[in-house]
């Protein structure tokens, strides 16, 4: 038996009464009612259908898919002893055997980074260093795959706003080259951080509690299997930006995915949503088998990470640098 | 194919992409240090890495599946596929990883395969999964046998097994173990055939009646088949052969007697004291019976009133006689243990033993054939006791006398054969026939004297005897308990152990002492089959089927017949075929015929009428 802290206990007992009161309102929304909300506000909740081997097929002759995801893998302790290496990768469902891979990596130690003592917070800093790498090799490993294979379209892992944000130049380079040969582009995001509904039904009144609910709270559980929610221009940000966005119940799973697509592609949206569910186990999380089969090349375990840099990097910068009293510990 | 994972001197691991890998298959390993190592596929597996064992994990179903091939991405590409091989030869280091892994040619491993020319050896069957090496292999090693795969004739395309008989010199004894149903039985036939093909004395000791080898398999092409009615014999113990009482010493004819039960000592006592061996066997018989007799009358005044009463001198004689082995005998030789003995020596005698004598047999191996002795377990158990140690002494003689340079009759070196061999030798108890065998186990292979020993029941045989088994073949093998035994007293592996429970009928591991490791085989189809072929439940069909023609024929041209009429046709029938039918059961008779749609019937107002 384990011994239990008594006031570990009731810390415990205390955040499961503060999340219920937090939430009691939300579960307690009848199912219909915040159905009937989102028709009326945020946009139309649709069933759609597998696409058909026809339709497969056709996606085939026109190029395939191009899949793009991402992995990074970090050593050493904390900041700034540390170093992070990134890995994209864009496959093509075609050209299986040609897959595109960029690297990168990022120490906080490194002589580029190093003039950042002025700097007023530097781990914020440093935190945005590290998106904008992996973004931006994931873009370039998209536009390199977009560029040799003539996909049919396109699906990064992830929400297309984040390469938007965090490496606008190359991005802007990828989104142009899809619009101009005609090449869909769209993210799929497996864990949706927004706060639509939320926030319309707190300004409409709906709720009582000014606080911040997140779309995944509200939407578990609500949609059936094939279902997706449109969302209409209006409500949502990403739309000033160019995108369109929509959820779906792409599995047998309770929870919700996200998809981007651009806005001047909005035409295939439904099209797109379409492919995702074929693309996904019934029985799975929600994720398309490609972006699970593309990650799974591109991750990089730890291992294989460390035997590099034991490896290659002196012993003594490795000892000083990057090993932390953390990765000593036994018991 | 290459070299992956951690190596050791002993194992490595190899993956493949394109190529599947089959159990037992042999590869090359070119060390770039070491230079090419053979081994061979102990342990063959493939993966996945998309598609996961996972109980609750998340399954790519295969509706998912198709649609990535339709849009271009087969994920079965994926599969690779993954061997763990044993080194023949231990390496002297570990070996490279990434070394590249390759398919041997003929040449490279004929050494390893093929021991004896092939009509030196046994030629049994093929070596398993070597259909790639066998391609460029010397021609005298092509089309030698046939297999029998899924109720089909196939021919060789594999390398054959030949056994290397002359290595029985070294390496003696053969034990061929199995579960019923295995191969067992059939794999001894083959083995038998081939014996013969040789001309090597061989004696078969048969308690299933099994091993007639004049039926040639009716599967094999006319070109193929081979007749061996000359080079065998069947022997039926009490029939063709039994034993010469004169020649029989104490311990033979005690071992006779104690062949089915042991003796009490009580009667060994008895044998002991009124056999006087070189007698016949009614003067043995004579003595015990009247001994018996006396002791019945209970006292020497009741004798001595016998004698006293005869009406005749032959009478009187008698109980004289009688008087003089009670006087001598009565305290020594209990009348219960008497009476015991003369039960066991008629129960003997009733089985036809003492009619006959052994010539037959010996002049058969001295022939170079193949001699059957066949009879019920528990006559073999007493014939075979008397046999061998008259067989081997006779060979042991010979031999001794050859290197103290004196003279002795020649006798040839032989092989004993026999199934269910855990009755012969069990383990725990001794029965005679047990002690020979031990002999002939542990001294034989001096005199050129060997054994084959087939059981289903290792566990059963006696220990010493199977640890003298250089060469074993092992067919499937369900018990537990005979699996630990043949891990135990075999160099089989672990996983060879794990698979023996599935092997195919007729497939076998052979472990050779002379090789050092297990060889998975298939055995050849046989040249002929057993006399036990026909299945019991067709065998009622078609004996069923033959009466009802024999009786149809019978009543042919009396048709139709009339219900009134039943006497009149049975008489006529009695008449000209001497067969005579109770009425009622040729109407019975008839009525079955009607059901099975060979006759019909008409129903008239007074009886019926049966037509064709």
């Amino acid at each position: 038996m384990y011994n239990v802290n008594e006031e570990l206990k009731e810390k415990i007992i205390n955040l499961n009464k503060l999340l219920l009161d937090k939430y009691r309102e939300i579960f307690s929304l009848d199912g219909t009612t915040l159905r009937n909300f989102i028709q009326r506000e945020i946009g139309e909740v649709k069933k759609i259908n597998r696409l058909s081997q026809e339709e497969l097929s056709h996606i085939t002759k026109k190029g395939g898919l191009l899949g793009v995801d991402g992995s990074n893998n970090r050593v050493g302790g904390a900041y700034p002893h540390f170093v992070e290496i990134y890995q994209a990768l864009a496959k093509s469902t075609i050209h299986a055997n040609e897959p595109i891979y960029k690297t990168d990596f990022y120490s906080p130690l490194c002589p580029e980074n190093e003039n950042r003592d002025n700097l007023e917070n530097p781990l914020e800093e440093d935190q945005s260093i590290r998106s904008k790498k992996l973004s931006a090799i994931e873009v370039e490993v998209a536009l390199e795959g977009v560029r040799r294979f003539k996909p049919y379209a396109v699906i990064m892992d992830g929400s297309l706003i984040r390469y938007d944000i965090e490496c606008y130049d190359r991005w802007q380079e990828l989104r142009e080259e899809c619009e101009e040969k005609n090449i869909i582009l769209i993210g799929v995001i497996k864990d949706i951080k927004t706060y639509i509904i939320g926030d319309l039904l707190v300004k409409n009144g709906l709720l009582s509690k000014r606080e911040l609910f997140y779309d995944r709270e509200l939407l578990y559980g609500l949609l059936e299997y094939g279902e997706i929610i449109e969302i209409s221009a209006g409500v949502t940000k990403k739309a000033q930006e160019g995108f369109a966005s929509l959820f779906m119940r792409s599995s047998k799973a309770p929870s919700v995915i996200g998809m981007d697509i651009l806005d001047s592609q909005r035409e295939y949206l439904e099209e797109m949503a379409r492919l995702v569910l074929t693309l996904t186990p019934q029985d799975g999380r929600g994720v398309p088998l490609w972006i699970d089969i593309v990650d799974r090349e591109v991750r990089i375990t730890d291992q294989l990470i460390r035997g590099l840099l034991e490896s290659y990097l002196d012993r003594e910068i490795l000892e000083k640098l990057f090993i932390s009293e953390r990765d000593k510990r036994t018991l | 194919m290459k070299v992956v994972g951690i190596t050791t001197q002993q194992e490595v691991y190899v993956g493949s992409k394109e190529r599947n890998f089959r159990i037992n298959e042999f590869l090359i390993i070119e060390d770039p240090y070491q230079g090419d190592l053979i081994g061979e596929v102990v342990e063959a597996q493939s993966y996945n890495k998309y598609m996961p064992l996972s109980m609750h994990g998340e399954l790519a179903d295969s509706s998912v599946i198709n649609s990535l091939k339709a849009i271009g991405y087969n994920i079965e590409e994926d599969t690779i596929y993954i061997a763990k091989i044993r080194l023949l030869n231990e390496a002297l280091y570990p070996i490279e990883s990434g070394s590249d892994v390759r398919i041997p040619s003929f040449e490279e491993v004929k050494d390893l395969m093929i021991r004896s020319a092939a009509d030196e050896g046994l030629v049994l069957g093929i070596i398993k999964n070597t259909d790639q090496m066998a391609e460029n292999m010397d021609e005298e090693y092509k089309d030698l046998l046939y297999t029998f795969e899924e109720g089909k004739l196939k021919k060789q395309r594999d390398i054959p097994y030949i056994f290397d008989i002359k290595s029985m010199h070294q390496y003696p004894h053969i034990g061929v173990f199995g579960g019923s149903g295995s191969g067992k039985s059939f794999g001894l036939r083959v083995i038998l055939e081939e014996l013969m093909e040789l001309n090597i004395p061989t004696l078969v000791l048969d308690p299933h009646f099994e091993m007639d080898f004049s039926q040639i398999s009716p599967y094999l092409p006319k070109e193929k088949a081979k007749d061996y009615k000359d080079r065998f014999k069947c022997l039926q113990v009490g029939h063709h052969v039994g034993v010469r009482f004169e020649d029989l010493s104490r311990s033979d004819i005690k071992n006779l007697l104690g062949a089915s039960s042991p003796l009490t000592d009580a009667m060994s006592n008895v044998v002991d004291i009124l056999f006087r061996g070189r007698e016949s066997y009614n003067s043995f018989y004579n003595r015990l019976k009247m001994l018996a007799e006396a002791q019945e009358e209970g006292s020497l005044d009741r004798i001595q009133r016998r004698i006293d009463e005869s009406a005749n001198d032959l009478d009187r004689e008698g109980w004289q006689k009688r008087k003089e082995l009670f006087l001598n005998y009565d305290k020594t030789c209990p009348y219960s243990s008497v009476r015991g003995i003369i039960w066991r020596l008629t129960r003997l005698e009733n089985e036809g033993i003492f009619s006959k004598d052994i010539r037959p047999i010996e002049e058969g191996l001295h022939m170079g054939k193949l001699i059957v002795v066949q009879g019920s377990t528990r006559i073999l158990q007493v014939f075979s006791t008397y046999l061998l140690n008259n067989l081997y002494h006779k060979r042991r003689d010979y031999k001794d006398a050859q290197y103290k340079n004196t003279t002795a009759e020649y006798f040839p070196p032989f092989i004993v054969v026999t199934d269910e061999a855990h009755n012969f030798a069990p383990k725990g108890y001794e029965p005679p026939s047990k002690s020979i065998l031990k002999e002939i186990s542990q001294e034989g292979r001096k005199y050129g004297a060997f054994l084959i020993l087939a059981t289903q029941r290792p566990t059963l045989l006696d220990e010493t005897i199977t640890a003298q088994l250089n060469t074993k073949f092992i067919f499937r093998t369900v018990r537990a308990s005979d699996i630990e035994t043949i891990k135990e007293e075999t160099d089989i592996t672990v996983e060879e152990a794990r698979r023996l429970p599935y092997l195919r009928t007729g497939d076998v591991f052979i472990s050779e002492a002379s090789l050092g490791r297990t060889i998975f085989a298939r055995i050849r189809a046989a040249n002929t089959t057993s006399p036990h072929r026909e299945n019991p439940f067709e065998e009622l069909r078609n004996k069923l089927m033959e009466d009802d023609n024999k009786f149809l024929q019978v009543i042919q041209d009396k048709l139709p017949i009339n219900g009134d009429d039943f006497i009149n046709v049975i008489k006529e029938i009695e008449k000209e075929t001497g067969e005579t039918y109770p009425i009622t059961l040729f109407e019975e008779k008839l009525e079955d015929l009607v059901e099975k749609g060979l006759l019909k019937k008409k129903k008239t107002p007074f009886f019926n009428i049966y037509t064709k």
